[in-house]
């Protein structure tokens, strides 16, 4: 991992185990109904103050706490057109099948590439410091899958035209 | 456009299905390929030995020349297949630029016959490159001083359009000591935008290496070359720029001809081809990217925490007492035989009881207190 990456994900994974003390807490609003606040929003005194973490411009993270769930939204590097392509298609490609991670959420937050909705429940179900750890991980796979992807496509185009320019001779 | 295999596999099923056939087989079979390629095959069960194979193409060839009909030495090369088992039908069926006759009882036995009928199927290609093969051969390396005199009096004068797919039309020019193709390149798909621009800026960067200098130049460009000004808005209007290939007069010589139409026929399916792998690459990384993923995640959850650390345990203390097979078979016996001296031995012999001789220590009943105040229970008022 690179020193700056570190740095940052270091970051991103202090907040998240600050934040990640949850509780089974039922909805304020409608009786026996049991619903994220964070995404709700419905009583301020349940909600914590959001906190944004940034590398860059381009690469951010906002972790949205309240008293049952935890909301992650992360913005990836988009350095130019393919990446930017790649980005979309892989995380989009995740999203669509949200239900086999079980803590992502179909739609990301406007103006993040993908987000992890985190509830009392995953906590219950899950242990905490490996549920923070596969976060750290995924956000790290993501980077790693990208550039990955992007020499491949390149490497593979070069490969081609080669071949093709090869049978001019 | 054209396709990457000369032969088009349906045509040439059917002619070796009538060909091998034990019975006499009545065929009147009429399909498309590539959207713009038709074909139509009939056979009678009157007469066996007859086929009829009519084909045409999407030619809207403008500029200098106009190729709606297939030229004579088009005709030349397409016999040559197979004296004496090809004919031209004049006039050709009607709605089809050729149709040809096939003698099947001319046809020589074995192998032979199955090269010949792979021939016969690529005959779309043979009519495709035999076009550009003429137009290159008309607008020859000798008359470059002519050819610089029209370029400076105008522009659109020796500038041919080629359309063998609706959608996908080319341009061939003369400028001096050499002939550009220009590919306009458009495709309906963000990404295959993206992907395809990737591959054409790595075309020219390996086109200008040293090694490829046999190779034509390539040149790719956001804006249309001033050659084609004048040229249709809808053909010039284009989202991933233009190709352009310079063919000098060494591409064009001897068998070089044949590869070099070719492979600017073939140029369009070349990119899709390459856009499609890439695209499918991409889809499978990511998909054994996701399952690794999800795997992950898998193992964050508590409840398989128990059984793996049992396992785990298990494992360890397996892995501990570990012995080589053949000692641990020797250590059985020598254990089984030491309890059955010891038994021998033993004076007093009861059956059923031999497991309790040395273990009598361990043997413990359990003790029933009598104390009522022990009860687990107490009477209710």
């Amino acid at each position: 991992m690179a020193n700056p990456l570190r740095l940052y994900l270091a970051c991103i994974k202090n907040t998240l185990e600050a934040a990640m003390c949850l509780q089974n807490f039922p909805c304020q609003e409608v009786e026996r109904h049991n619903k994220p606040e964070v995404e709700l929003k419905t009583s301020p005194e349940l909600l914590l103050n959001p906190v944004l973490i940034c590398r860059n411009e381009a690469e951010k993270c906002l972790i949205e706490t309240s008293i049952n769930s935890l909301r992650i939204s992360l913005k990836v590097k988009q350095a130019d057109e393919l990446e930017n392509i790649l980005t979309k298609k892989f995380l989009r490609f995740l999203s669509m099948r949200a239900e086999a991670f079980q803590v992502l959420r179909r739609k990301p937050v406007q103006g993040y590439d993908i987000s992890f909705l985190i509830t009392n429940y995953h906590c219950e179900e899950m242990q905490k410091q490996k549920l923070i750890d596969f976060i750290i991980q995924f956000m790290e796979d993501i980077e790693k899958e990208i550039s990955e992807l992007k020499i491949s496509v390149n490497t593979r185009g070069r490969l081609v035209a080669t071949e093709f320019l090869k049978q001019f001779m | 456009m054209a396709y990457l295999k000369r032969s088009s596999p349906t045509l040439r099923e059917t002619l070796l299905k009538i060909y091998c056939a034990e019975k006499p087989v009545e065929i009147d079979q009429h399909f498309y390929e590539f959207g713009s390629i038709q074909y139509h095959i009939k056979c009678s069960v009157s007469d066996t030995n007859i086929v009829y194979v009519s084909t045409s193409t999407l030619l809207e060839t403008q500029g200098t020349m106009t190729l709606k009909e297939i030229s004579s030495h088009t005709y030349e090369v397409i016999k040559q297949i197979a004296v004496g088992v090809i004919d031209i039908v004049d006039p050709p069926r009607l709605g089809f630029q050729l149709t040809l006759k096939l003698h099947l009882d001319n046809m020589p036995s074995g192998k032979e016959a199955i090269k010949i009928i792979t021939s016969i199927s690529e005959i779309q290609a043979i009519i495709l490159s035999c076009q550009l093969k003429e137009m290159l051969k008309s607008l020859n390396f000798q008359d470059d001083s002519q050819a610089m005199n029209n370029n400076n009096n105008n522009n659109n004068n020796r500038l041919i359009r080629i359309v063998y797919h609706p959608s996908e039309p080319f341009y061939v020019f003369k400028q001096p000591e050499k002939i550009t193709a220009v590919f306009p390149m458009n495709f309906r798909d963000k990404s295959d935008v993206v992907i395809a621009t990737s591959f054409f800026q790595e075309l020219v960067e390996v086109g200008n290496q040293k090694e490829m200098g046999k190779a034509p130049q390539c040149s790719w460009s956001p804006v249309p070359p001033y050659q084609l000004r004048g040229e249709p808005v809808q053909d010039l209007t284009i989202n991933s720029g233009f190709v352009s290939f310079d063919i000098t007069s060494r591409h064009v010589k001897g068998k070089r001809l044949d590869k070099t139409v070719w492979n600017l026929l073939n140029f369009y399916a070349y990119v899709k081809y390459h856009i499609k792998c890439s695209r499918g690459y991409i889809q499978r990384r990511m998909r054994k990217r996701m399952d690794s993923l999800v795997k992950l995640l898998n193992n964050t959850s508590l409840e398989e925490e128990v059984p793996q650390k049992e396992n785990g345990r298990c494992k360890y203390i397996k892995e501990l007492v570990k012995v080589p097979k053949g000692k641990l078979m020797m250590k059985h016996r020598f254990k089984e035989m030491s309890r059955r001296v010891k038994i021998s031995r033993f004076r007093i012999k009861m059956n059923g009881c031999a497991r309790f001789r040395f273990n009598q220590r361990w043997i413990s009943l359990p003790k029933f207190s009598t104390n009522p105040s022990n009860k687990s229970y107490t009477k209710l008022d």
